[in-house]
């Protein structure tokens, strides 16, 4: 019985083996796939591994283990060569990432090691060596560490393919799932699982690491702001905080909010200096290493970072986790919770420091929402044909394939099961003919049919493809590097552009300047003297909060759950919010109106997340104005939006609910939103994986294939025109709904305020809740018409101001505007 | 429209030309004919559609101006590797119908071709009177006469409201070099960042005006 040789791996240590351990490496013994939750720090790497570990033969790769961020690979590594040093002496564990230099990488080639530790797309690209099939043949297990991370990307998908391709060589492989909790495990089962699904398990680590979730409490609440997301109020309290403890990890929600608070921090703490860190996604790899290798020795202070540091590694000296402003989502905030209190028996300590007063009610919601482990749900992706084709491609290259068994192969994946007829010929002609009318491509076929199989075979295709694999997401950005050559990291062209040689920027924590940005590359030298400089800023999506979050919070604002100091705190502006209007629910839908300067105002509280609402703003405003004709701006938060208008808001509540009805939904929708200008931005990624954008190897400038290169809008407006029933055009506008405006919650959220009753109160003044709306400058303009009126109107509009300047040249009005 | 007062007989055309009425000249530059085909031949799945669609778009405009020449350029074709029977026989139909002498100024993407159509006039650069030179590339502009060229694709970002802005293709004079939209289909463009004294025009319906500068981002 080899489940026995584990037993003495514990013994000869004095542990004792968890109950979910022993269930895992019994299920896979008994020849199970599976997935296991279980909070970090308590061995699960042990647990999965394990098994295979006790049925292991010879040397050659039994086991593959698939992390989602390459980043963790060393730290993975090191966690399995341990027990296999013991059970498998002899046998090697080694990393083939992106990040591998190309020694190892060519060993690698020649012969795989027991384990081999890799990405998903390092795995995408090694089903294109012809002899993979073959070095796989004693695989036994894959295990698929952090599949909530990649479950509901594309990268997920991505590996719900290459399983398929595996079981498809090898009936009896194994697969196991490695998952922080979520509210849908049992689908994330099956996502991971696929066709083998059907005789798996769900093993529950059922031990929940002590958590304390707690919130800075404003001295003065009736001086704290009721909007802004900055926030650095409290910046003293919090540098206190991190005085008291070791080591602490300090979570922000965007880039910028990092560099800003890094510099609070410092300009604070002056003789933090040597000991503060941050860390983000735009920083250089150098940089970031840096912070975490002072996180791992316990050498720094305090680390501030964005998500970039929520997933794996261990920082075992960390004892205090912060996390400024809103957490959004309740896995969220449980999962950089974790990031503390690695040490056997210790607690995992969380802060939250609010940005705003209502951001209070979200961490006492938050804390209501973890401690119930009440979590949100990661919806797998359906059948993405962009990823598909980059698979059969993938797969082309490797061997010839067979398009029967290829189709049975791709439907044994969770995410392309219900595929089509129509989307399958689709994509078999996508990569030989070009599509469904061959007319429109002449001469194109990537992949050639011979003797009924599919193969590829040009040179220099391999070569290309090969590039584009790996490329999921990564948006061409400027790299900021000094005079001397090193490079800070990257920051969006549109930041950089904006900046002209000679001004001040922050990036990095440090005060630059900028000496000149010539292609792609912004080049800084430090700033001669301490000053103010602007911030760098990304775009990108801040996320929503989510719909467990929103109901916490919902709950809270009517008394229920228990006392809390949070609670206390906000009273006063709660109180005032029931004074002049009255609290918002999730059961119910509350509608202000209120007149100021500028015209009219509505407010409307959903609580669904900034996405919907922002849909949900659009939409109502598009169907007011279709009636009334007045131009309506808008704004939206986490708990709101608000329209905007001259005149014609007043609007009794079944007109509200005429426009609050799920009825053309879809239509209005696209019709508003601009859906084509977005689904053309959606396009981007879209094209680059399917590879109708080709990749620049990096560092060299091929001249040949600048005459291939087009922009992802121009591509699209191309298909558009000429191949309008292109699926990859289809797909991008189904995806740009659903990231733009969440269209799944949306439409469930117009139902439920469709059924809910509405309560409409005119209010003097702007109430608690709407303030925040009202403050926020980036309201959207709902401008209509082709290019030429939207011109013409904007000649008229300053041929007008022109008129009145030179009619009143001294009104004091216009100066002031 | 008539940018140009000292040059009364040069206009800016809607469809992104430029006609000199002293010669009856109509010029254009980067069509990049044979484009999709450039990258069907990588393997890359880009239907065709717009090469006989543009010439055809050529041809009307030759028609409608009564031009007695057609200039081009530079930048008339995009790669060898697009350059196929059919567009081939595209091209000499083109050249057979228009039926006027036709010069094209060879641009970066022509020089890379084996051979220009034997009825097409290829040249490194195209004096026309006095006062006007026909270039590819604004960098090779000299002297004080008015440079007409291409090689940019111009296109302009005008901000209508706070998140939306309006990419059009524009004609940009800079330094004394009048600079054309691309007249291709599959092109796509540059956004310019405006230089002091840089003057832009766009066709707007029937009509080309010149930008305010207050306008332009």
């Amino acid at each position: 019985m080899p489940a026995a040789s584990l037993q003495h791996y514990f013994d000869a240590r004095g542990w004792q083996p968890f109950d979910f351990q022993k269930q895992t490496w019994t299920a896979y013994l008994a020849g199970k796939s599976g997935l296991l939750h279980a909070p970090t720090g308590l061995g699960k790497t042990l647990a999965v591994y394990l098994g295979p570990l006790a049925e292991s033969r010879g040397t050659h790769c039994q086991v593959l283990w698939l992390t989602p961020l390459r980043a963790l690979a060393a730290d993975t590594l090191r966690a399995l060569r341990e027990p296999l040093a013991v059970l498998a002496p002899g046998c090697e564990a080694e990393a083939r990432t992106g990040d591998t230099p190309a020694a190892l990488r060519a060993r690698l080639r020649k012969k795989l090691p027991h384990t081999l530790v890799t990405t998903p797309e390092s795995l995408s690209l090694m089903l294109t060596h012809a002899d993979f099939a073959e070095k796989l043949t004693g695989l036994r297990c894959v295990i698929v560490d952090e599949w909530h991370e990649l479950l509901g990307t594309k990268r997920g998908v991505q590996t719900e393919l290459c399983l398929a391709r595996l079981r498809a060589w090898l009936p009896q492989l194994r697969i196991w799932g490695l998952s922080a909790t979520l509210g849908n495990l049992t689908e994330a089962r099956h996502a991971l699982l696929g066709s083998s699904f059907a005789d798996s398990v769900e093993v529950t680590a059922d031990i929940q690491k002590p958590l304390v979730i707690e919130t800075l409490i404003p001295k003065e609440i009736d001086r704290f702001p009721w909007s802004g997301h900055i926030g650095t109020r409290l910046a003293g309290q919090v540098a206190d905080e991190i005085e008291k403890a070791n080591v602490t990890l300090v979570f922000t929600n965007t880039r910028s909010q990092t560099e800003i608070w890094f510099q609070e921090l410092l300009a604070i703490r002056p003789r933090w200096k040597d000991k503060l860190a941050m860390h983000h996604g735009s920083l250089d790899r150098s940089e970031r290493d840096h912070a975490e290798n002072g996180l791992r020795d316990g050498s720094l202070k305090c680390v501030i970072a964005t998500s970039s540091l929520d997933l794996g590694v261990d920082f075992s000296p960390v004892d205090q986790v912060i996390q400024i402003g809103s957490p959004k989502g309740v896995a969220r905030l449980l999962q950089r919770a974790g990031r503390s209190g690695h040490q056997p028996g210790s607690v995992s300590r969380i802060v939250g420091v609010p940005t705003h007063a209502l951001e209070l009610v979200e961490f006492a919601a938050a804390r209501d929402a973890a401690l119930a482990r009440n979590v949100e749900s990661r919806t797998p992706l359906k059948k993405p044909l962009d990823l598909l084709v980059q698979h059969l491609v993938t797969c082309a290259i490797g061997s010839p394939f067979e398009p029967d068994a290829m189709r049975r192969e791709i439907q044994s994946s969770y995410a392309f099961a219900e595929l089509t007829d129509t989307e399958w010929q689709w994509s078999l002609g996508f990569i030989s003919n070009g599509g469904a009318v061959l007319a429109s491509y002449p001469n194109y076929h990537k992949a050639r049919l011979e003797d009924g199989r599919y193969s590829v075979d040009d040179k220099r295709l391999i070569m290309q493809h090969r590039l584009s694999i790996g490329t999921i997401s990564s948006d061409p950005a400027v790299s900021i590097k000094f005079v001397n050559g090193h490079t800070l990291g990257t920051v969006e062209e549109s930041f950089i552009a904006r900046l002209r040689p000679g001004s001040a920027l922050i990036f990095a924590g440090r005060q630059l300047t900028l000496v000149r940005f010539h292609q792609r590359t912004a080049t800084v030298k430090a700033a001669a003297r301490a000053g103010k400089g602007q911030v760098a800023i990304w775009g990108g999506s801040k996320m929503p909060l989510s719909s467990e979050l929103s109901h916490a919070i919902a709950r809270r604002l009517h008394g229920h759950g228990g006392p809390s100091l949070e609670m206390a705190a906000v009273e006063p502006i709660l109180a005032i919010q029931r004074k002049w209007s009255r609290l918002p629910a999730d059961d119910s839908l509350l509608v202000e109106h209120v007149r100021s300067r500028e015209g009219e105002h509505l407010f409307f509280y959903p609580f669904a997340g900034r996405l919907v609402h922002e849909g949900l703003a659009a939409l109502v405003a598009f169907r007011i104005s279709r009636e009334s004709g007045e131009a309506i701006h808008t704004t939206q938060n986490d708990y709101g939006f608000s329209l905007t208008a001259k005149r014609g808001l007043v609007l009794d509540e079944e007109t509200l609910r005429s426009h609050l009805t799920a009825e053309n939904l879809l239509d209005d929708l696209v019709a508003c939103m601009n859906t084509a200008e977005l689904a053309r931005r959606q396009f981007r990624e879209i094209a680059r994986i399917s590879g109708l954008i080709l990749q620049t190897p990096p560092g060299r400038k091929d001249r040949s294939q600048r005459e291939v290169q087009a922009s992802a809008s121009l591509l699209f407006e191309v298909l558009d025109r000429y191949d309008p029933d292109n699926l990859l055009l289809v797909q991008s506008r189904r995806e740009i709904l659903e990231k733009q405006l969440e269209l799944t919650r949306l439409t469930s959220v117009i139902q439920r305020l469709e059924a809910a009753p509405m309560h409409l109160v005119e209010t003097a003044n702007l109430t608690p809740m709407a303030f925040p709306l009202w403050a926020d400058r980036l309201s959207a303009t709902h401008s209509s018409g082709d290019a030429a009126s939207r011109l013409e109107a904007m000649l008229r509009t300053l041929n007008v101001a022109a008129d009145s300047i030179r009619q009143a040249p001294a009104k004091k009005s216009m100066a002031e505007s | 429209m008539n940018p140009f007062s000292d040059i009364p007989s040069i206009s800016l055309l809607p469809e992104g030309a430029v006609f000199l009425s002293d010669s009856a000249t109509l010029i254009v530059a980067d069509v990049h004919l044979g484009k999709s085909a450039a990258f069907r031949a990588q393997g890359l799945p880009v239907p065709e559609g717009d090469t006989v669609r543009d010439l055809q778009r050529l041809l009307e405009l030759a028609r409608k101006s009564h031009a007695a020449q057609l200039v081009v350029a530079g930048d008339l074709f995009h790669a060898p590797s697009g350059i196929t029977p059919l567009l081939e026989t595209a091209v000499a139909d083109f050249i057979a119908e228009l039926g006027l002498p036709m010069t094209l100024v060879a641009g970066n993407h022509d020089v890379k071709l084996r051979q220009i159509p034997s009825q097409i006039h290829a040249v490194a650069n195209l004096e026309l009177g006095e006062s006007i030179r026909v270039i590819h590339d604004p960098a090779h502009a000299s002297g004080d006469k008015l440079h007409i060229s291409g090689h940019w694709h111009p296109v302009v970002r005008i901000p209508d409201g706070r998140r939306t802005s309006l990419r059009l293709p524009c004609f940009l004079n800079r330094n004394n070099t009048l600079v054309l939209p691309a007249f291709g289909s599959f092109t796509g463009g540059a956004i310019l960042s405006p230089a002091p004294d840089d003057r832009v025009f766009v066709a707007i319906r029937d009509a080309v005006i010149e930008l305010p500068a207050a306008l332009i981002s």
